[in-house]
Protein backbone atom coordinates (compact mmCIF):
# COMPACT_ATOMS: atom_id res chain seq x y z
CA UNK A 1 0.00 0.00 0.00
CA UNK A 2 1.35 3.38 -1.02
CA UNK A 3 2.13 5.56 1.98
CA UNK A 4 0.96 9.13 2.41
CA UNK A 5 3.76 11.59 2.92
CA UNK A 6 3.03 15.03 4.33
CA UNK A 7 5.71 17.67 4.47
CA UNK A 8 5.25 21.20 5.67
CA UNK A 9 7.20 24.39 5.23
CA UNK A 10 6.47 28.08 5.47
CA UNK A 11 6.77 30.30 2.42
CA UNK A 12 7.54 33.99 2.88
CA UNK A 13 8.28 34.89 -0.75
CA UNK A 14 5.31 37.27 -0.94
CA UNK A 15 6.03 38.88 2.41
CA UNK A 16 3.25 36.91 4.04
CA UNK A 17 3.71 33.72 5.99
CA UNK A 18 1.94 30.99 4.04
CA UNK A 19 2.15 27.37 5.12
CA UNK A 20 2.68 24.88 2.32
CA UNK A 21 1.69 21.31 3.07
CA UNK A 22 2.75 18.89 0.38
CA UNK A 23 0.53 15.84 0.30
CA UNK A 24 1.56 12.81 -1.69
CA UNK A 25 0.29 9.26 -2.17
CA UNK A 26 -3.13 8.33 -0.85
CA UNK A 27 -5.43 10.29 1.41
CA UNK A 28 -7.85 7.90 3.10
CA UNK A 29 -9.29 7.28 6.57
CA UNK A 30 -5.91 6.57 8.18
CA UNK A 31 -3.89 9.33 6.56
CA UNK A 32 -6.89 11.69 6.85
CA UNK A 33 -6.78 11.34 10.60
CA UNK A 34 -3.02 12.06 10.57
CA UNK A 35 -3.65 15.09 8.38
CA UNK A 36 -6.14 16.52 10.85
CA UNK A 37 -3.67 16.08 13.71
CA UNK A 38 -0.86 17.65 11.71
CA UNK A 39 -3.10 20.50 10.59
CA UNK A 40 -3.58 21.62 14.19
CA UNK A 41 0.20 21.85 14.58
CA UNK A 42 0.62 23.67 11.27
CA UNK A 43 -2.00 26.20 12.32
CA UNK A 44 0.20 27.14 15.26
CA UNK A 45 2.95 28.13 12.81
CA UNK A 46 0.91 30.03 10.26
CA UNK A 47 -2.66 31.20 9.69
CA UNK A 48 -3.08 30.58 5.98
CA UNK A 49 -2.23 27.23 4.50
CA UNK A 50 -2.01 25.76 1.00
CA UNK A 51 -2.32 22.03 0.36
CA UNK A 52 -0.03 21.18 -2.53
CA UNK A 53 -1.75 18.16 -4.07
CA UNK A 54 0.44 17.68 -7.16
CA UNK A 55 1.69 14.33 -5.87
CA UNK A 56 -1.61 13.27 -4.32
CA UNK A 57 -2.75 10.28 -6.37
CA UNK A 58 -5.88 9.18 -4.56
CA UNK A 59 -8.48 10.55 -2.19
CA UNK A 60 -11.56 8.80 -0.83
CA UNK A 61 -14.56 10.11 1.08
CA UNK A 62 -12.77 9.82 4.42
CA UNK A 63 -9.77 11.73 3.07
CA UNK A 64 -12.09 14.32 1.63
CA UNK A 65 -13.82 14.58 5.01
CA UNK A 66 -10.42 15.27 6.58
CA UNK A 67 -9.65 18.06 4.09
CA UNK A 68 -13.09 19.61 4.68
CA UNK A 69 -12.51 19.34 8.42
CA UNK A 70 -9.20 21.21 7.98
CA UNK A 71 -11.01 23.92 6.03
CA UNK A 72 -13.58 24.22 8.79
CA UNK A 73 -10.81 24.60 11.39
CA UNK A 74 -9.12 27.24 9.25
CA UNK A 75 -12.35 29.21 8.82
CA UNK A 76 -13.04 29.01 12.56
CA UNK A 77 -9.71 30.81 13.08
CA UNK A 78 -10.63 33.37 10.38
CA UNK A 79 -7.84 32.05 8.20
CA UNK A 80 -8.04 30.08 4.97
CA UNK A 81 -7.04 26.80 3.41
CA UNK A 82 -6.47 26.72 -0.35
CA UNK A 83 -5.71 23.82 -2.63
CA UNK A 84 -3.26 23.65 -5.49
CA UNK A 85 -2.30 21.22 -8.24
CA UNK A 86 -5.17 18.76 -8.07
CA UNK A 87 -4.63 15.76 -10.33
CA UNK A 88 -7.44 14.62 -12.61
CA UNK A 89 -8.39 11.77 -10.28
CA UNK A 90 -8.53 13.94 -7.20
CA UNK A 91 -10.26 16.76 -9.05
CA UNK A 92 -13.01 14.42 -10.25
CA UNK A 93 -13.69 13.32 -6.68
CA UNK A 94 -13.93 16.97 -5.60
CA UNK A 95 -16.38 17.66 -8.43
CA UNK A 96 -18.43 14.57 -7.78
CA UNK A 97 -18.85 15.35 -4.11
CA UNK A 98 -19.48 19.07 -4.70
CA UNK A 99 -16.44 19.80 -2.50
CA UNK A 100 -14.98 21.89 -5.33
CA UNK A 101 -17.48 24.61 -4.45
CA UNK A 102 -16.13 24.82 -0.91
CA UNK A 103 -12.48 25.41 -1.74
CA UNK A 104 -10.37 27.93 -3.56
CA UNK A 105 -8.45 25.74 -5.97
CA UNK A 106 -5.42 26.83 -8.00
CA UNK A 107 -3.48 25.14 -10.79
CA UNK A 108 -0.20 25.33 -8.83
CA UNK A 109 1.21 26.38 -5.47
CA UNK A 110 2.70 29.62 -6.82
CA UNK A 111 -0.75 30.83 -7.89
CA UNK A 112 -2.22 29.80 -4.57
CA UNK A 113 0.46 31.69 -2.61
CA UNK A 114 -0.02 34.76 -4.80
CA UNK A 115 -3.78 34.70 -4.21
CA UNK A 116 -3.29 35.42 -0.51
CA UNK A 117 -1.50 38.66 -1.38
CA UNK A 118 -3.91 39.76 -4.08
CA UNK A 119 -6.89 38.73 -1.98
CA UNK A 120 -8.23 36.95 -5.01
CA UNK A 121 -9.65 33.55 -4.16
CA UNK A 122 -10.16 31.30 -7.23
CA UNK B 1 -32.49 -8.98 -48.59
CA UNK B 2 -29.84 -9.89 -46.05
CA UNK B 3 -27.48 -7.85 -43.88
CA UNK B 4 -23.84 -8.60 -43.22
CA UNK B 5 -22.36 -6.69 -40.29
CA UNK B 6 -18.55 -6.72 -40.26
CA UNK B 7 -16.89 -5.24 -37.20
CA UNK B 8 -13.24 -5.72 -36.31
CA UNK B 9 -12.13 -6.04 -32.71
CA UNK B 10 -9.56 -3.27 -33.09
CA UNK B 11 -12.40 -0.87 -33.93
CA UNK B 12 -14.17 -1.37 -30.63
CA UNK B 13 -11.43 -2.57 -28.28
CA UNK B 14 -10.88 0.98 -26.97
CA UNK B 15 -14.16 0.59 -25.12
CA UNK B 16 -12.82 -2.41 -23.20
CA UNK B 17 -10.20 -0.16 -21.63
CA UNK B 18 -12.89 2.13 -20.26
CA UNK B 19 -15.75 -0.29 -19.59
CA UNK B 20 -14.51 -3.89 -19.29
CA UNK B 21 -18.14 -4.96 -19.19
CA UNK B 22 -20.43 -5.30 -21.21
CA UNK B 23 -19.17 -6.35 -24.67
CA UNK B 24 -18.67 -3.13 -26.71
CA UNK B 25 -21.34 -4.19 -29.20
CA UNK B 26 -23.78 -4.35 -26.28
CA UNK B 27 -22.87 -0.94 -24.87
CA UNK B 28 -26.16 0.81 -24.17
CA UNK B 29 -27.04 3.87 -26.20
CA UNK B 30 -29.97 5.44 -24.37
CA UNK B 31 -30.46 2.12 -22.57
CA UNK B 32 -30.65 0.16 -25.80
CA UNK B 33 -27.66 -2.04 -26.72
CA UNK B 34 -25.74 -0.71 -29.71
CA UNK B 35 -26.25 -3.91 -31.71
CA UNK B 36 -30.04 -3.52 -31.44
CA UNK B 37 -29.88 -0.26 -33.41
CA UNK B 38 -28.11 -2.13 -36.23
CA UNK B 39 -30.68 -4.92 -36.07
CA UNK B 40 -33.56 -2.40 -36.13
CA UNK B 41 -32.04 -0.64 -39.11
CA UNK B 42 -31.48 -3.93 -40.97
CA UNK B 43 -35.13 -4.84 -40.42
CA UNK B 44 -36.27 -1.40 -41.61
CA UNK B 45 -34.11 -1.95 -44.69
CA UNK B 46 -36.05 -5.14 -45.38
CA UNK B 47 -33.55 -7.75 -44.24
CA UNK B 48 -34.80 -11.19 -43.31
CA UNK B 49 -31.42 -12.44 -42.14
CA UNK B 50 -28.50 -10.78 -40.38
CA UNK B 51 -25.00 -12.17 -40.03
CA UNK B 52 -22.56 -10.65 -37.59
CA UNK B 53 -18.90 -11.22 -38.44
CA UNK B 54 -15.94 -10.24 -36.29
CA UNK B 55 -12.38 -11.29 -35.53
CA UNK B 56 -13.09 -10.87 -31.81
CA UNK B 57 -15.22 -12.93 -29.47
CA UNK B 58 -18.96 -12.60 -30.07
CA UNK B 59 -19.98 -14.96 -27.29
CA UNK B 60 -21.74 -12.31 -25.19
CA UNK B 61 -23.46 -10.84 -28.23
CA UNK B 62 -24.60 -14.29 -29.32
CA UNK B 63 -25.87 -14.96 -25.82
CA UNK B 64 -27.86 -11.72 -25.90
CA UNK B 65 -29.24 -11.80 -29.47
CA UNK B 66 -29.49 -15.60 -29.80
CA UNK B 67 -30.98 -16.57 -33.16
CA UNK B 68 -32.92 -13.31 -33.53
CA UNK B 69 -36.40 -14.70 -32.85
CA UNK B 70 -37.06 -11.68 -30.62
CA UNK B 71 -36.91 -9.46 -33.70
CA UNK B 72 -38.40 -11.94 -36.15
CA UNK B 73 -35.18 -12.24 -38.18
CA UNK B 74 -32.59 -14.97 -38.52
CA UNK B 75 -29.35 -13.90 -36.83
CA UNK B 76 -26.18 -15.90 -37.41
CA UNK B 77 -22.56 -15.34 -36.44
CA UNK B 78 -19.31 -15.73 -38.30
CA UNK B 79 -15.61 -15.27 -37.68
CA UNK B 80 -12.86 -13.73 -39.72
CA UNK B 81 -9.11 -13.25 -39.57
CA UNK B 82 -7.71 -9.91 -38.45
CA UNK B 83 -5.98 -9.64 -41.85
CA UNK B 84 -9.13 -10.36 -43.89
CA UNK B 85 -10.32 -7.52 -46.09
CA UNK B 86 -13.95 -7.12 -47.07
CA UNK B 87 -13.51 -9.27 -50.20
CA UNK B 88 -12.09 -12.08 -48.10
CA UNK B 89 -15.00 -11.79 -45.67
CA UNK B 90 -17.46 -11.88 -48.58
CA UNK B 91 -15.71 -14.93 -49.96
CA UNK B 92 -15.93 -16.70 -46.60
CA UNK B 93 -19.66 -15.90 -46.45
CA UNK B 94 -20.27 -16.67 -50.14
CA UNK B 95 -23.19 -18.99 -49.52
CA UNK B 96 -24.87 -16.50 -47.22
CA UNK B 97 -24.40 -13.65 -49.68
CA UNK B 98 -25.27 -15.46 -52.92
CA UNK B 99 -28.52 -15.00 -54.87
CA UNK B 100 -29.74 -12.05 -52.88
CA UNK B 101 -29.10 -8.41 -52.21
CA UNK B 102 -26.84 -7.83 -49.24
CA UNK B 103 -26.53 -4.71 -47.17
CA UNK B 104 -23.00 -4.64 -45.74
CA UNK B 105 -22.48 -2.57 -42.60
CA UNK B 106 -18.74 -2.28 -42.07
CA UNK B 107 -17.07 -0.81 -39.01
CA UNK B 108 -18.04 0.19 -35.48
CA UNK B 109 -20.48 2.78 -36.73
CA UNK B 110 -23.83 4.04 -35.56
CA UNK B 111 -26.38 4.59 -38.31
CA UNK B 112 -28.49 7.67 -37.85
CA UNK B 113 -31.84 6.73 -39.35
CA UNK B 114 -35.49 7.58 -38.90
CA UNK B 115 -37.91 4.74 -38.37
CA UNK B 116 -40.62 6.73 -40.14
CA UNK B 117 -38.83 6.47 -43.49
CA UNK B 118 -39.51 3.62 -45.85
CA UNK B 119 -35.97 2.31 -46.30
CA UNK B 120 -37.18 -0.99 -47.70
CA UNK B 121 -38.66 0.60 -50.82
CA UNK B 122 -35.77 3.02 -51.14
CA UNK B 123 -33.09 0.33 -50.91
CA UNK B 124 -34.83 -2.01 -53.34
CA UNK B 125 -34.15 0.36 -56.20
CA UNK B 126 -30.58 1.34 -55.28
CA UNK B 127 -27.78 0.08 -57.54
CA UNK B 128 -24.95 -1.96 -55.99
CA UNK B 129 -22.09 0.00 -54.49
CA UNK B 130 -21.24 2.16 -51.55
CA UNK B 131 -24.15 4.10 -50.11
CA UNK B 132 -22.52 5.92 -47.22
CA UNK B 133 -19.02 6.18 -45.85
CA UNK B 134 -17.36 7.76 -42.86
CA UNK B 135 -13.82 7.52 -41.56
CA UNK B 136 -14.72 4.45 -39.50
CA UNK B 137 -17.02 2.45 -41.74
CA UNK B 138 -19.41 2.25 -44.61
CA UNK B 139 -22.76 1.02 -45.89
CA UNK B 140 -22.57 -0.95 -49.13
CA UNK B 141 -25.02 -2.88 -51.29
CA UNK B 142 -24.24 -5.95 -53.37
CA UNK B 143 -26.52 -7.80 -55.76
CA UNK B 144 -28.98 -6.57 -58.30
CA UNK B 145 -31.83 -4.29 -57.33
CA UNK B 146 -35.35 -5.74 -57.09
CA UNK B 147 -36.83 -3.10 -59.35
CA UNK B 148 -35.35 -0.98 -62.10
CA UNK B 149 -32.22 0.85 -61.03
CA UNK B 150 -32.60 4.46 -60.10
CA UNK B 151 -30.05 7.11 -59.40
CA UNK B 152 -29.38 7.01 -55.64
CA UNK B 153 -31.42 9.72 -53.96
CA UNK B 154 -30.45 11.36 -50.72
CA UNK B 155 -31.19 8.46 -48.39
CA UNK B 156 -32.14 9.93 -45.00
CA UNK B 157 -29.34 8.38 -43.02
CA UNK B 158 -25.78 9.08 -41.97
CA UNK B 159 -22.97 7.28 -40.18
CA UNK B 160 -21.21 8.12 -36.94
CA UNK B 161 -17.93 6.34 -36.26
CA UNK B 162 -17.81 5.34 -32.60
CA UNK B 163 -14.17 6.13 -32.03
CA UNK B 164 -13.99 7.87 -28.65
CA UNK B 165 -15.97 8.06 -25.46
CA UNK B 166 -16.70 11.69 -26.32
CA UNK B 167 -18.45 10.64 -29.55
CA UNK B 168 -20.40 8.01 -27.62
CA UNK B 169 -21.51 10.61 -25.06
CA UNK B 170 -22.52 13.12 -27.72
CA UNK B 171 -24.43 10.46 -29.62
CA UNK B 172 -26.37 9.43 -26.52
CA UNK B 173 -27.20 13.08 -25.85
CA UNK B 174 -28.28 13.61 -29.44
CA UNK B 175 -30.66 10.63 -29.32
CA UNK B 176 -31.95 11.63 -25.91
CA UNK B 177 -32.74 15.15 -27.07
CA UNK B 178 -34.14 13.94 -30.40
CA UNK B 179 -36.47 11.68 -28.47
CA UNK B 180 -38.12 8.52 -29.60
CA UNK B 181 -39.36 9.81 -32.97
CA UNK B 182 -36.49 8.41 -35.09
CA UNK B 183 -35.70 5.33 -32.95
CA UNK B 184 -37.49 2.77 -30.85
CA UNK B 185 -36.27 3.34 -27.30
CA UNK B 186 -36.97 1.15 -24.28
CA UNK B 187 -39.31 2.14 -21.47
CA UNK B 188 -42.75 3.66 -21.08
CA UNK B 189 -43.28 7.05 -22.65
CA UNK B 190 -46.14 9.35 -23.41
CA UNK B 191 -43.77 12.16 -24.30
CA UNK B 192 -40.96 11.82 -26.81
CA UNK B 193 -38.23 12.96 -24.43
CA UNK B 194 -39.12 11.06 -21.29
CA UNK B 195 -38.84 7.28 -21.02
CA UNK B 196 -39.25 5.36 -17.81
CA UNK B 197 -38.66 1.63 -17.40
CA UNK B 198 -40.26 -1.01 -15.21
CA UNK B 199 -39.96 -1.20 -11.43
CA UNK B 200 -38.74 2.37 -10.99
CA UNK B 201 -39.16 3.60 -7.44
CA UNK B 202 -39.03 7.35 -7.04
CA UNK B 203 -39.16 9.24 -3.80
CA UNK B 204 -41.82 11.91 -3.56
CA UNK B 205 -39.18 14.55 -3.07
CA UNK B 206 -37.07 13.69 -6.11
CA UNK B 207 -37.18 15.91 -9.16
CA UNK B 208 -37.14 14.57 -12.72
CA UNK B 209 -36.37 17.10 -15.43
CA UNK B 210 -36.79 16.21 -19.10
CA UNK B 211 -35.20 15.03 -21.32
CA UNK B 212 -34.57 11.89 -19.36
CA UNK B 213 -34.42 8.13 -19.83
CA UNK B 214 -34.65 5.84 -16.83
CA UNK B 215 -34.14 2.08 -17.11
CA UNK B 216 -35.65 -0.86 -15.25
CA UNK B 217 -35.22 -1.62 -11.53
CA UNK B 218 -34.11 1.85 -10.54
CA UNK B 219 -34.39 3.45 -7.12
CA UNK B 220 -34.28 7.22 -6.95
CA UNK B 221 -34.14 8.28 -3.35
CA UNK B 222 -35.23 11.43 -1.57
CA UNK B 223 -34.05 14.83 -2.64
CA UNK B 224 -32.37 13.70 -5.85
CA UNK B 225 -32.48 15.70 -9.05
CA UNK B 226 -32.40 13.66 -12.25
CA UNK B 227 -31.94 15.59 -15.48
CA UNK B 228 -32.04 17.44 -17.67
CA UNK B 229 -30.12 15.22 -20.04
CA UNK B 230 -29.83 12.21 -17.76
CA UNK B 231 -29.71 8.63 -18.94
CA UNK B 232 -30.09 6.19 -16.07
CA UNK B 233 -29.49 2.52 -16.90
CA UNK B 234 -30.98 -0.63 -15.41
CA UNK B 235 -30.48 -1.76 -11.83
CA UNK B 236 -29.29 1.60 -10.55
CA UNK B 237 -29.63 3.29 -7.18
CA UNK B 238 -29.29 7.06 -6.93
CA UNK B 239 -28.92 7.77 -3.25
CA UNK B 240 -30.27 10.75 -1.34
CA UNK B 241 -29.70 14.36 -2.34
CA UNK B 242 -27.60 13.51 -5.40
CA UNK B 243 -27.83 15.29 -8.72
CA UNK B 244 -27.45 13.69 -12.14
CA UNK B 245 -27.44 16.18 -15.01
CA UNK B 246 -26.28 15.71 -18.59
CA UNK B 247 -24.79 12.42 -17.50
CA UNK B 248 -25.06 8.75 -18.28
CA UNK B 249 -25.31 6.21 -15.49
CA UNK B 250 -24.80 2.78 -17.00
CA UNK B 251 -26.34 -0.45 -15.67
CA UNK B 252 -25.61 -1.85 -12.21
CA UNK B 253 -24.32 1.34 -10.67
CA UNK B 254 -24.77 2.83 -7.22
CA UNK B 255 -24.43 6.60 -6.91
CA UNK B 256 -23.82 7.57 -3.31
CA UNK B 257 -25.41 10.34 -1.28
CA UNK B 258 -24.94 14.06 -1.87
CA UNK B 259 -23.04 13.62 -5.12
CA UNK B 260 -23.09 15.82 -8.16
CA UNK B 261 -22.74 14.02 -11.48
CA UNK B 262 -22.54 16.56 -14.23
CA UNK B 263 -21.40 15.78 -17.78
CA UNK B 264 -20.02 12.43 -16.68
CA UNK B 265 -20.47 8.76 -17.43
CA UNK B 266 -20.64 6.42 -14.47
CA UNK B 267 -20.44 2.67 -14.87
CA UNK B 268 -20.03 0.56 -11.75
CA UNK B 269 -17.16 2.22 -9.94
CA UNK B 270 -15.74 3.83 -13.09
CA UNK B 271 -16.25 7.53 -13.61
CA UNK B 272 -15.48 9.03 -17.00
CA UNK B 273 -15.13 12.59 -18.15
CA UNK B 274 -16.29 12.31 -21.79
CA UNK B 275 -14.71 15.55 -22.90
CA UNK B 276 -11.15 14.49 -22.09
CA UNK B 277 -11.74 10.76 -22.01
CA UNK B 278 -10.20 10.59 -18.51
CA UNK B 279 -11.52 7.63 -16.57
CA UNK B 280 -10.96 6.92 -12.92
CA UNK B 281 -11.79 3.86 -10.91
CA UNK B 282 -13.37 4.91 -7.65
CA UNK B 283 -12.05 2.85 -4.78
CA UNK B 284 -14.52 4.33 -2.34
CA UNK B 285 -17.74 2.30 -2.46
CA UNK B 286 -19.66 4.99 -0.57
CA UNK B 287 -19.28 7.30 -3.55
CA UNK B 288 -19.67 5.18 -6.62
CA UNK B 289 -19.70 1.46 -7.04
CA UNK B 290 -20.93 -1.42 -9.11
CA UNK B 291 -23.85 -3.53 -8.03
CA UNK B 292 -24.39 -7.20 -8.55
CA UNK B 293 -27.90 -8.45 -9.02
CA UNK B 294 -28.77 -10.82 -6.24
CA UNK B 295 -30.33 -13.85 -7.85
CA UNK B 296 -32.91 -16.05 -6.14
CA UNK B 297 -30.22 -18.70 -5.63
CA UNK B 298 -27.99 -16.02 -4.05
CA UNK B 299 -30.76 -14.93 -1.70
CA UNK B 300 -31.41 -18.55 -0.74
CA UNK B 301 -27.72 -19.12 -0.06
CA UNK B 302 -27.67 -15.93 1.97
CA UNK B 303 -30.58 -17.10 4.13
CA UNK B 304 -29.08 -20.57 4.48
CA UNK B 305 -25.75 -19.16 5.64
CA UNK B 306 -27.53 -17.00 8.22
CA UNK B 307 -29.46 -20.03 9.52
CA UNK B 308 -26.31 -22.19 9.76
CA UNK B 309 -24.41 -19.41 11.52
CA UNK B 310 -27.31 -18.83 13.92
CA UNK B 311 -27.40 -22.59 14.66
CA UNK B 312 -23.67 -22.57 15.31
CA UNK B 313 -23.94 -19.63 17.69
CA UNK B 314 -26.85 -21.26 19.52
CA UNK B 315 -24.77 -24.44 19.96
CA UNK B 316 -21.85 -22.41 21.31
CA UNK B 317 -23.88 -20.23 23.64
CA UNK B 318 -26.60 -22.53 24.93
CA UNK B 319 -24.64 -23.80 27.94
CA UNK B 320 -23.30 -20.39 29.10
CA UNK B 321 -26.81 -18.99 28.55
CA UNK B 322 -28.53 -21.69 30.65
CA UNK B 323 -25.93 -21.33 33.41
CA UNK B 324 -25.70 -17.55 33.57
CA UNK B 325 -29.32 -16.53 32.92
CA UNK B 326 -30.79 -17.68 36.29
CA UNK B 327 -27.91 -16.09 38.20
CA UNK B 328 -28.17 -12.76 36.39
CA UNK B 329 -31.95 -12.79 36.80
CA UNK B 330 -31.58 -13.37 40.51
CA UNK B 331 -29.05 -10.53 40.70
CA UNK B 332 -31.47 -8.31 38.79
CA UNK B 333 -28.89 -7.67 36.08
CA UNK B 334 -30.91 -9.23 33.22
CA UNK B 335 -33.46 -6.68 32.06
CA UNK B 336 -36.10 -7.56 29.51
CA UNK B 337 -38.31 -5.35 27.43
CA UNK B 338 -40.84 -6.00 24.69
CA UNK B 339 -41.13 -3.88 21.64
CA UNK B 340 -42.37 -4.07 18.06
CA UNK B 341 -39.89 -3.60 15.24
CA UNK B 342 -40.03 -3.38 11.49
CA UNK B 343 -38.56 -6.50 9.91
CA UNK B 344 -38.04 -5.09 6.40
CA UNK B 345 -38.87 -2.17 4.14
CA UNK B 346 -42.22 -3.81 3.36
CA UNK B 347 -43.40 -2.54 6.77
CA UNK B 348 -43.96 -5.99 8.32
CA UNK B 349 -43.42 -5.98 12.04
CA UNK B 350 -42.33 -8.41 14.71
CA UNK B 351 -42.65 -8.16 18.46
CA UNK B 352 -39.41 -9.02 20.17
CA UNK B 353 -38.36 -9.51 23.77
CA UNK B 354 -35.02 -7.80 23.88
CA UNK B 355 -32.64 -8.14 26.80
CA UNK B 356 -30.07 -5.85 28.32
CA UNK B 357 -27.34 -6.90 30.73
CA UNK B 358 -26.23 -4.56 33.47
CA UNK B 359 -22.46 -4.56 33.12
CA UNK B 360 -21.23 -4.91 36.65
CA UNK B 361 -19.49 -7.92 38.10
CA UNK B 362 -17.58 -10.64 36.31
CA UNK B 363 -20.57 -12.84 35.42
CA UNK B 364 -22.57 -10.07 33.77
CA UNK B 365 -19.45 -8.89 31.94
CA UNK B 366 -18.88 -12.42 30.70
CA UNK B 367 -22.52 -12.74 29.61
CA UNK B 368 -22.32 -9.43 27.77
CA UNK B 369 -19.01 -10.37 26.15
CA UNK B 370 -20.60 -13.56 24.86
CA UNK B 371 -23.55 -11.51 23.53
CA UNK B 372 -25.95 -13.68 25.54
CA UNK B 373 -28.45 -10.81 25.45
CA UNK B 374 -28.89 -11.61 21.74
CA UNK B 375 -29.21 -15.37 22.33
CA UNK B 376 -33.05 -15.51 22.35
CA UNK B 377 -33.14 -13.50 19.10
CA UNK B 378 -31.04 -16.09 17.26
CA UNK B 379 -34.10 -18.38 17.05
CA UNK B 380 -35.88 -15.68 15.03
CA UNK B 381 -33.35 -16.25 12.24
CA UNK B 382 -34.81 -19.73 11.69
CA UNK B 383 -38.29 -18.29 11.17
CA UNK B 384 -36.91 -15.65 8.80
CA UNK B 385 -38.19 -12.77 10.96
CA UNK B 386 -34.65 -11.54 11.55
CA UNK B 387 -31.42 -11.79 9.62
CA UNK B 388 -28.35 -12.83 11.61
CA UNK B 389 -26.61 -9.64 10.59
CA UNK B 390 -28.32 -6.69 8.91
CA UNK B 391 -29.59 -3.33 10.12
CA UNK B 392 -30.23 -2.23 13.67
CA UNK B 393 -33.97 -3.02 14.21
CA UNK B 394 -36.13 0.09 13.88
CA UNK B 395 -38.92 0.36 16.46
CA UNK B 396 -42.31 0.40 14.73
CA UNK B 397 -43.75 3.83 15.40
CA UNK B 398 -45.63 6.22 13.09
CA UNK B 399 -42.58 8.52 13.10
CA UNK B 400 -40.16 5.77 12.14
CA UNK B 401 -42.34 4.66 9.21
CA UNK B 402 -41.00 7.63 7.23
CA UNK B 403 -37.43 6.66 8.16
CA UNK B 404 -38.13 3.12 6.99
CA UNK B 405 -39.29 4.30 3.58
CA UNK B 406 -35.88 5.94 3.08
CA UNK B 407 -33.93 2.89 4.25
CA UNK B 408 -33.34 1.13 0.96
CA UNK B 409 -32.64 -2.58 1.57
CA UNK B 410 -33.40 -2.41 5.30
CA UNK B 411 -33.73 -5.71 7.13
CA UNK B 412 -33.74 -6.12 10.91
CA UNK B 413 -30.87 -8.23 12.21
CA UNK B 414 -29.76 -9.84 15.45
CA UNK B 415 -26.45 -8.05 14.94
CA UNK B 416 -25.99 -4.92 12.89
CA UNK B 417 -23.40 -3.97 10.31
CA UNK B 418 -22.75 -0.82 12.32
CA UNK B 419 -21.68 -2.99 15.27
CA UNK B 420 -19.38 -4.95 12.97
CA UNK B 421 -17.84 -1.75 11.67
CA UNK B 422 -17.64 -0.42 15.24
CA UNK B 423 -19.68 2.65 14.35
CA UNK B 424 -22.08 4.27 16.77
CA UNK B 425 -25.37 2.40 16.31
CA UNK B 426 -27.39 5.60 15.95
CA UNK B 427 -27.19 8.44 13.47
CA UNK B 428 -26.99 9.11 9.76
CA UNK B 429 -23.50 7.62 9.36
CA UNK B 430 -24.84 4.31 10.61
CA UNK B 431 -27.62 4.48 8.04
CA UNK B 432 -25.01 4.92 5.30
CA UNK B 433 -22.97 1.92 6.51
CA UNK B 434 -26.03 -0.26 6.85
CA UNK B 435 -27.42 0.77 3.48
CA UNK B 436 -24.08 0.06 1.87
CA UNK B 437 -23.92 -3.47 3.23
CA UNK B 438 -27.60 -4.03 2.53
CA UNK B 439 -26.82 -3.36 -1.12
CA UNK B 440 -23.42 -5.02 -1.35
CA UNK B 441 -23.59 -7.72 1.27
CA UNK B 442 -23.10 -11.36 0.38
CA UNK B 443 -23.08 -14.61 2.29
CA UNK B 444 -19.31 -14.73 2.77
CA UNK B 445 -19.11 -11.11 3.82
CA UNK B 446 -21.92 -11.67 6.31
CA UNK B 447 -19.98 -14.49 8.00
CA UNK B 448 -16.99 -12.21 8.41
CA UNK B 449 -19.15 -9.30 9.57
CA UNK B 450 -20.92 -11.46 12.17
CA UNK B 451 -17.60 -12.49 13.70
CA UNK B 452 -16.46 -8.87 13.61
CA UNK B 453 -19.65 -7.79 15.40
CA UNK B 454 -19.14 -10.48 18.04
CA UNK B 455 -15.52 -9.48 18.49
CA UNK B 456 -16.39 -5.79 18.76
CA UNK B 457 -18.99 -6.54 21.38
CA UNK B 458 -16.38 -8.44 23.46
CA UNK B 459 -13.99 -5.56 23.02
CA UNK B 460 -16.67 -3.04 23.91
CA UNK B 461 -17.48 -4.81 27.15
CA UNK B 462 -13.82 -5.08 28.16
CA UNK B 463 -13.53 -1.33 27.91
CA UNK B 464 -16.47 -0.80 30.21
Amino acid sequence: MEKTIMTFHVDTSTGKKIGIAELSGRLDAISGSELQKSFRLWQQETRDIVFDCVKLDFIDSSGLGAVVSCLRKALEQSSDLRLAGLSKNVSMVFELTKAKKLFSIFPDTREAIKSFSTGNPA
Amino acid sequence: MKTLIVIREQEYEWLYHIFPDPHPLLIPICNKPFIEFLIDFSILAGSEAIRLVSDGSLRDVEHYCEQGSRWGVQISYGSMQESDDLDAVMEKNRRYCSNTRVLIIRGFVFIRYDKQNNYKTLFTSLPPGELRRCSHGSLTFTGTPGVEEQAPGPAPLSLVGLETIGVYYELCNEILRGGSLPYVLPGYSNETDCHIGRNVVMSKSCEIIKPVIIGNNVQILAGTVIGPGAIIGNNVIIDRESTVTESIVLDNTYIGEHLDLEKRIASGNILVEPESGAAITMEDPHLLTGMSTRRVSGALLHTLVHIIMAGLLIALEVIPFLLLLPILKLQGKWKKSRNTYYTSTSGNTVTLSTSAIERSGPLSLLAAALSLDRFPLLFRVFSGELALIASQPIAATPASRATLSRMSGYRAGVFSYAEAEDWPVEGSDTAIVERFYATHGNALLDIAMTWKALFNRVHEKQNV
